[in-house]
């Protein structure tokens, strides 16, 4: 073998080297955007204004998850999540809630924390790359740049709204990543926070129209206001009654704009919560939902319907049955009560007409599937073990599959309809600002009612009855005390996750007693800071009552 | 585009050492024969391999030991290895009529030893590395080659969940859990491919394992290795006379134990029991009773010193115990070696393929959940011919779905690799090496319009998707090594770069609407959904990613005597897939070995053959995370009205971490290798404890300021220890009968040491979700300091007079499940085997081979949801297990989770038993030929109540036995090996 020069062993290796040099490690996206190449116009810059819009689905509507909305209602006193049997245990944070015995590691304590500052965390980083963008570069006015970040901003106040109702003392944070730590604020200071975010930038928002559908306009802003000042005196310990009439006002006015000119209570008392609902006269901001358009289905079906309730409206999908009207909810309407018969199904369910078998009469009856497997489905108003014989008042854990009344707020359609599951969450309604305004009226008054309170109050009311059994269901000043405004307002406003809100405001959300629940304790009013939150953030102070 | 540009001009170097020119001479040959017999009783070995060192020439012994070997004359000596005894080198000298006899060994301390990049002598390794080579693989049908070493490595935990389904891989890990987030699996190397895909190996074209174990052994992958390291080395081409090797078998499954559910008349005695007037079982129904899998394998080789080439081509069909559950494969493998410029450059090419179709329409968990608590009373079908549904919560008709839907996934694997290696000079020389992996499916379904999902979801149109995906690993790598040896000092050093970039797109439609089911899936755009919006929407969807993994690694081998070694790595490695500030990091490692048996005060230990004493410290890292982690991107948020028209949104789907890096994992490890009694009884013992720090996963971040609630960062370790043994022993060797045996036995602990530092903190992490219904939460939690695997959970106190259940508070006393709260639960059981175990005991009788095959792993618990839920009275109007009228008779409420259900779970199985008889044969056609019959999962000895106590034991969610089992099976395999 001929031997190899050393030279030539040299110039081999650095020749092998000279191959082996690369050592750039940089990523390519290929599926998804940065923020370098994003904001290049005006559909890209609305594509993020409008994402707290799509996130908020997640805590503020009718969802199968921990949200601001669930908290509302299985706290209070017309909703449950019973066990039913071998479902609905759940490890019995359901039981908990309806009990006010959650816990600082319950996932009904954390969820709706994280879900709402993610949020806000949406808004905030959207604030800062659309301040620093220049929208005369892409098309963009610099009036719309202050609109919409006006807009982001009110959207962004309404977060801590709903994040101070439930929580009370928390941090304020308006830039992503800052601080690392952000301390707790107590409620008074959060409070002004907020409405001085919406006193500074409600006026820059446009007034409602049907092109504003789902947005946050002015009609929103106010609604927030007034929202904010009728809780004042529970939240900072100052009422605020004066304030929250001038909001109401601006809206009732019309000084806010509508979705089909000034707003004004719709007729109908199921038109606000239909699958056209975003036409509805009275609604001043709502999460807009088009399953057709967009794929996404509002959160309702899992959460209220029963395992074959595809049948009763020829649906899609049928629910998971979880939760459950508690019998002194029902009770409260009156069999005359129009929203008793349209807003709940009881009784005997039968199968939509499109799906029954013309020829089998039998046929038209919808069956269970558990204890009242291949037995007609007959919701019941008790909660308690009917097929075992149980009597009395039942329990958390006495469910069957047909316990309670069932919601029927919120109708489907029928799944051949093109407007199927297209129903808009409605997060304000004007009804809600005659009933802000009328409250406000009424405490000012001492806990009176005036006959401007009376007549509000009966605007609303008066669609609930018909025309021959008014005159004996009208209220008058001294028929509308304070407990049955707050009585109304539960029958007006059930589902819609208010009723925690309103029943701290009057003061019975501690202290009452209702079905299968007796009172807590004042610091229940508050949700604790999760656990996991304080673990992490050392600035974080523990409410009280769950130190 | 200059990732691609730079990989073709590397691609380009093997022909730039090829322009490199030399002279070339004709090889002069000569001529070899010889006699092998076996020490001490002196009777002729036959196959025994004969090569001539230094080459790839090699030959074969006869019946009659015999051999005859044409070398070229520059070769002086001759290598002998054949199994069971030590290797032997002789001189050629100008004797060409050998007399050689081998000396029976056990510890085979000059077997070859792959490591990584290179190879060493068994007596030369300082690091914790097993090797398994083809003559001890586990026999009879698998379908992972990893089955083929199940058992046979201690430390190493394979388990195949899903029983026998062809269309599902083996669960691997090594020393136990490594990481929360990031892969766990061992990184698998194939000839050097490293990140080679199994679906390309077959039984019969694989060499050996080698497995490296601990970090030391692991550090030259650097930042793939902290699972370890399973090298796999196929078949090479051999010059030597054309051979051709055929091996067939036909396997045949059984269900090895059924699930015990009320017959119809018991069925029918529950409350809420409705009688349809049949008599259906439907868990029969959907096992394919008529089964039979049948493999074929065909190779070839031959050639001589200069070029050889081994040919293999295959063809499998397998059928398992399920319906509609099957998988048909074939490919080939081919390898080319070549020699040239004066033996200075060596050549090697690698092509390897597999196509295959698998239905993975059956065998899901899903079907058997239902087999199990369909109303027994009811019939598949309607009166009107279609399929009766029953009504109750979740029931669907398993067989309706099966007959009514088709799901196929049609797969190629391809891969290509070439390496040319130069000796520059004597001892020193350089490699480049490039690879190719290809794979790509393409998956279609179809729903017919009278199916349920059709009828349910899609208005009765019928549905339909295709998909599919393609991944591409590039891999390049150079490297320079160079051997010397000093008087008593011996040096080995290797130095080299690697580059692999890697990416993954996907493509998928899915339509619905149709109008008739004539198409299928072979006319998506006939659906009306993408016209008619009142359809569900169709779907289409798109992705691709790709990722670069950068190295500079060496290792340093020096010895001392051969008595003195040292090894030392350090790989230096960038992954794209960190944060800008920590793309690159470090692995070193260093091992000594100190083989104690060379020392002179040994010499009066007569008794020991060989003692060798290893240490070795490691550290690896993980990078198996997903892509663009440490960045933020914007990703679609759903879609909202913007003026009236339905847009996406977009917002951050990530929280920043430009600080993101690897995981790291550190290990010591101090093992003892051993041969005594005339090497009749040699082993291993490695004791090693490992510390996995900086792990990946998603921490809970401030929120606020931060976005996102979770942050994908390097918080938290989990530590390990564990002893492992290999024994092997030789009982008895005569010249008619020998038995061998092979035991392995480990223990293992894993800990959760910690998951919080100052910034980011998990108070708990929880694994094993139930099922619905009842939704009972997470059964297994691990807190800091708690051991990976603990079930969490209440205490079960009895039940009330009424059947209801009653637990232990925290405080002792006794309370409804309703009563019970977070504070009440406590650490119940523990999901994970301490201890496992298996021995191979392996007889030879004159032409008779024996092996018996026991497997066992021990003390753990097994949380038993079939009886949860099933055995719960409850469960009607559905179907039940028996125990609804014995163990769980006084049971009358809800499920609930709580150690009531937790079974000890250890087992020792008769894994494997195999009888061959290798047929003499009096012709020069035939070499050889072997028929065998092989039993697997032939027994279990357990305590356990269910259907099979080996469940998932690797990862997190440990112990669970599901309520949708794929049947274990007991399978029955003929087979038949020809040469010739």
């Amino acid at each position: 073998m001929k031997k190899l020069q050393p030279i030539r062993i040299i110039g081999l290796l650095t020749a092998l080297f000279a191959f082996s040099t690369c050592t750039k490690l940089d990523e390519k996206i290929y599926s998804a955007v940065s923020q370098t190449n994003f904001y290049n116009n005006r559909q890209e810059v609305m594509a993020a204004v409008l994402r707290p819009f799509t996130h908020a689905r997640a805590w503020a509507t009718m969802q199968d998850r921990h949200g601001y909305w669930r908290l509302q209602e299985l706290t209070a006193d017309q909703q449950a999540w019973p066990q039913k049997g071998r479902h609905g245990y759940d490890g019995a944070q359901w039981i908990r809630q309806h009990y006010h015995e959650w816990t600082v590691t319950d996932r009904a304590i954390e969820e709706p924390w994280e879900l709402i500052y993610w949020g806000i965390g949406f808004c905030n980083n959207t604030i800062r790359d659309l301040t620093d963008l220049d929208f005369t570069r892409i098309g963009m006015t610099e009036e719309e740049k202050a609109s919409i970040i006006a807009e982001t901003k009110v959207i962004r106040a309404w977060h801590y709204l709903k994040l101070m109702d439930l929580y009370g003392n928390i941090p304020i944070v308006t830039t992503v990543g800052e601080p690392a730590n952000p301390p707790t604020r107590p409620r008074a200071e959060v409070f002004a926070f907020i409405e001085q975010e919406l006193k500074d930038n409600v006026d820059l928002l446009p007034n409602l129209e049907p092109s504003l559908v789902g947005r946050v306009s002015k009609a929103a802003g106010y609604a927030m206001l007034a929202e904010l000042y009728l809780n004042a005196e529970v939240w900072t310990g100052t009422p605020r009654w004066d304030d929250c009439i001038a909001a109401c006002d601006k809206i009732i006015n019309g000084e806010c704009g509508g979705l089909n000119g000034p707003p004004a209570l719709d007729t109908s008392i199921l038109a606000p919560f239909s699958v056209t609902n975003h036409k509805s006269t009275e609604n001043l901001f709502q999460i807009a939902y088009d399953y057709r358009a967009s794929g996404d289905a509002p959160g309702y079906p899992a959460v209220f319907w029963h395992y074959r309730q595809r049948q009763i409206y020829n649906a899609d999908r049928d629910g998971n049955n979880e939760w459950v009207v508690t019998p002194n909810a029902f009770d409260s309407y009156k069999d005359n009560d129009l929203r008793k018969q349209e807003w709940f199904l009881i009784g005997l369910q039968k199968k939509h007409p499109a799906l029954r078998d013309p020829n089998n009469p039998a046929d038209s009856i919808v069956l269970g599937t558990e204890e009242y497997a291949n037995q007609p489905l007959v919701f019941v108003n008790n909660i308690r073990r009917n097929s075992e014989g149980e009597n009395g008042e039942g329990g958390m854990t006495r469910g069957e599959e047909n316990s309670g009344a069932r919601f029927n707020k919120y109708r489907p359609g029928q799944v051949t309809d093109p407007d199927y599951l297209g129903n808009d969450f409605v997060v304000y309604r004007l009804t809600e600002i005659y009933f802000n305004k009328a409250e406000a009226l009424m405490r000012k008054n001492n806990g009176v009612a005036t006959q401007e309170a009376v007549d509000l109050i009966n605007a609303c009311r008066k669609r609930a009855f018909t025309d021959a059994d008014w005159p004996t269901e009208a209220y008058t000043t001294s028929t509308l005390t304070m407990e049955e405004l707050l009585a109304e307002r539960g029958r007006e406003f059930i589902f819609e996750g208010k009723r925690r809100s309103d029943m701290i405001r009057f003061g019975t959300f501690t202290t009452a007693s209702w079905w299968d629940h007796q009172p807590s304790n004042p610091d229940k009013a508050l949700f604790p800071i999760p656990q996991k939150q304080l673990a992490i953030n050392p600035a974080l102070k523990q409410n009280k009552g769950y130190d | 585009m200059k990732k691609l540009c730079t990989f073709l001009a590397r691609g380009g170097l093997p022909v730039l050492l090829l322009l490199l020119t030399y002279t070339t001479s004709y090889a002069q040959t000569k001529t070899i024969t010889g006699t092998v017999t076996g020490s001490p009783d002196g009777t002729p070995l036959a196959g025994v391999t004969v090569t001539a060192k230094g080459t790839t020439t090699a030959v074969q012994t006869d019946a009659s030991g015999k051999f005859s070997i044409t070398v070229p004359s520059n070769v002086t000596t001759l290598v002998f290895t054949s199994v069971g005894y030590q290797m032997q080198e002789v001189a050629i000298g100008s004797n060409t009529d050998l007399q050689v006899t081998l000396t029976t060994s056990a510890s085979s301390l000059e077997d070859v030893v792959v490591v990584g990049y290179g190879t060493q002598k068994r007596k030369e390794v300082t690091a914790a590395v097993a090797t398994v080579k083809a003559e001890e693989f586990n026999q009879g049908g698998v379908r992972s080659p990893l089955d083929l070493i199940q058992g046979k490595v201690a430390g190493l935990t394979i388990t195949r969940t899903q029983g026998n389904n062809p269309n599902s891989g083996a669960d691997i890990q090594l020393r136990g859990v490594t990481s929360l987030s990031g892969s766990r699996a061992p990184l698998i190397v194939i000839d050097g491919i490293p990140g080679g895909n199994l679906d390309l190996l077959q039984q019969d074209d694989i060499e050996s394992f080698d497995v490296l174990k601990d970090g030391s052994a692991a550090a030259i992958y650097g930042t793939r290795a902290n699972g370890g390291v399973i090298i796999i080395t196929t078949k090479k081409g051999r010059s030597g006379e054309p051979r051709y090797d055929y091996n067939l078998y036909v396997q045949r499954e059984v269900v090895a134990k059924k699930p015990d559910v009320l017959s119809p008349e018991e069925y029918l005695q529950m409350p809420l029991a409705k009688d349809y007037g049949s008599r259906t079982n439907v868990y029969d129904m959907l096992i394919d009773k008529s089964n039979l899998s049948h493999y074929h394998n065909f190779a070839a080789s031959g050639g001589n010193a200069k070029a050889n080439y081994r040919a293999s081509v295959y063809y499998n069909q397998a059928n398992p115990i399920a319906i509609r559950n099957g998988r048909t494969q074939y490919g080939g493998r081919l390898n080319i070696n070549q020699r040239g410029l004066q033996d200075r450059l060596q050549l090697q090419v690698n092509l390897a393929t597999n196509f295959n179709k698998a239905d993975l329409l059956g065998g899901n968990g899903g079907d058997f959940e239902q087999a199990i608590q369909r109303n027994p009373t009811a019939p598949i079908f309607n009166p009107d011919g279609t399929y009766l549904e029953t009504d109750a919560f979740n029931n669907y008709n398993p067989i309706a779905r099966l007959n009514q839907e088709l799901n196929e996934r049609d797969q190629q694997t391809l891969s290509g690799d070439a390496r040319a290696t130069l000796t520059l000079i004597d001892g020193l020389r350089v490699s480049a090496f490039g690879a190719l992996v290809r794979n790509t499916y393409n998956d279609r379904t179809y729903r017919l319009k009278a199916s349920r999902s059709s009828q349910q979801s899609y208005q009765g149109g019928g549905y339909a998707s295709k998909s599919n995906y393609l991944s591409l690993d590039r891999i390049f790598e150079t490297t320079v090594d160079y051997e010397r040896r000093i008087g008593e000092h011996s040096l080995n050093a290797i130095a080299g770069y690697s580059y692999q970039y890697g990416t993954v797109e996907t493509f998928g439609v899915s339509n619905n609407g149709f109008l008739t089911d004539a198409f299928l899936d072979w006319n998506m755009g006939a659906g009306n959904a993408i016209r008619n919006t009142l359809l569900p929407a169709p779907g289409i969807s798109s992705f691709k990613e790709d990722n670069t993994l950068i190295a500079f690694f060496g290792r340093i081998n020096y010895a001392f005597k051969q008595k003195y070694m040292a090894q030392f790595v350090l790989r230096h490695e960038g992954s794209s897939r960190f944060g800008a500030n920590n793309k690159w990091g470090n692995f070193p490692a260093v091992s000594v070995g100190w083989m104690i048996s060379e020392e002179p005060f040994m010499q009066q230990y007569q008794w020991i053959n060989s003692l060798k004493l290893r240490a070795g410290y490691g550290v690896t890292g993980n990078q198996g995370i997903p892509n663009y982690q440490s960045l933020v991107t914007l990703s679609t948020g759903g879609f909202y009205l913007q003026d009236g028209v339905w847009f996406q949104t977009y917002g951050p789907s990530r929280n920043p971490n430009p600080d993101l890096r690897w995981e790291k994992k550190k290990e010591w490890n101090i093992g003892v290798d051993f041969s005594v009694l005339g090497n009749r009884l040699g082993g291993a013992i490695d004791v090693y404890t490992r510390r996995t720090e900086d792990l990946l996963s998603n921490y809970n971040a401030q929120q606020p300021p931060f976005v996102l609630t979770t942050l994908f960062t390097n918080v938290g370790t989990i530590t390990s220890r564990g002893v492992e043994v290999l024994l092997t022993a030789v009982p008895v060797r005569t010249k008619d009968f020998s038995w061998n045996i092979d035991l392995t036995w480990n223990s293992q602990y894993n800990e959760l040491t910690s998951i919080s530092n100052d910034l980011y903190k998990i108070d708990r992490l929880e694994f094993g979700g139930l099922p619905s219904p009842g939704n009972l939460g997470n059964s297994i939690r691990v807190v800091e300091g708690g051991r990976i695997g603990d079930f969490y959970g209440k205490r079960f106190a009895g039940f009330t007079d009424d059947g209801k259940w009653l637990f232990y508070k925290k405080d002792g006393t006794k309370a409804t499940a309703g009563q019970m709260n977070n504070e009440d639960l406590t650490v119940i059981g523990n999901g994970v085997p301490r201890y496992m175990a298996s021995l191979t005991s392996n007889f030879k009788y004159k032409n008779f081979d024996l092996t018996l095959f026991f497997r066992g792993k021990f003390d753990y618990d097994i949380l038993n949801t079939q009886e949860l839920y099933f055995g719960n009275k409850g469960w009607s109007p559905n179907n039940m297990l028996r125990t609804v009228l014995t163990r769980h008779a006084q049971l009358n409420d809800a499920p609930q989770y709580s150690d009531y259900y937790l079974e000890p779970g250890g087992f020792v199985k008769l894994d494997n038993i195999t009888l061959g008889y290798a047929i003499p044969v009096k012709t020069v056609y035939i070499r050889n030929l072997r028929v065998y019959a092989t039993g697997r999962n032939v027994a279990t000895f357990t305590r356990y109540s269910g259907l099979d106590p080996e469940l998932q034991d690797t990862g997190f969610n440990t112990g669970i036995d599901s309520r949708g089992f794929y049947p274990r099976t007991l399978s029955l395999t003929f087979g038949l090996q020809v040469g010739f």
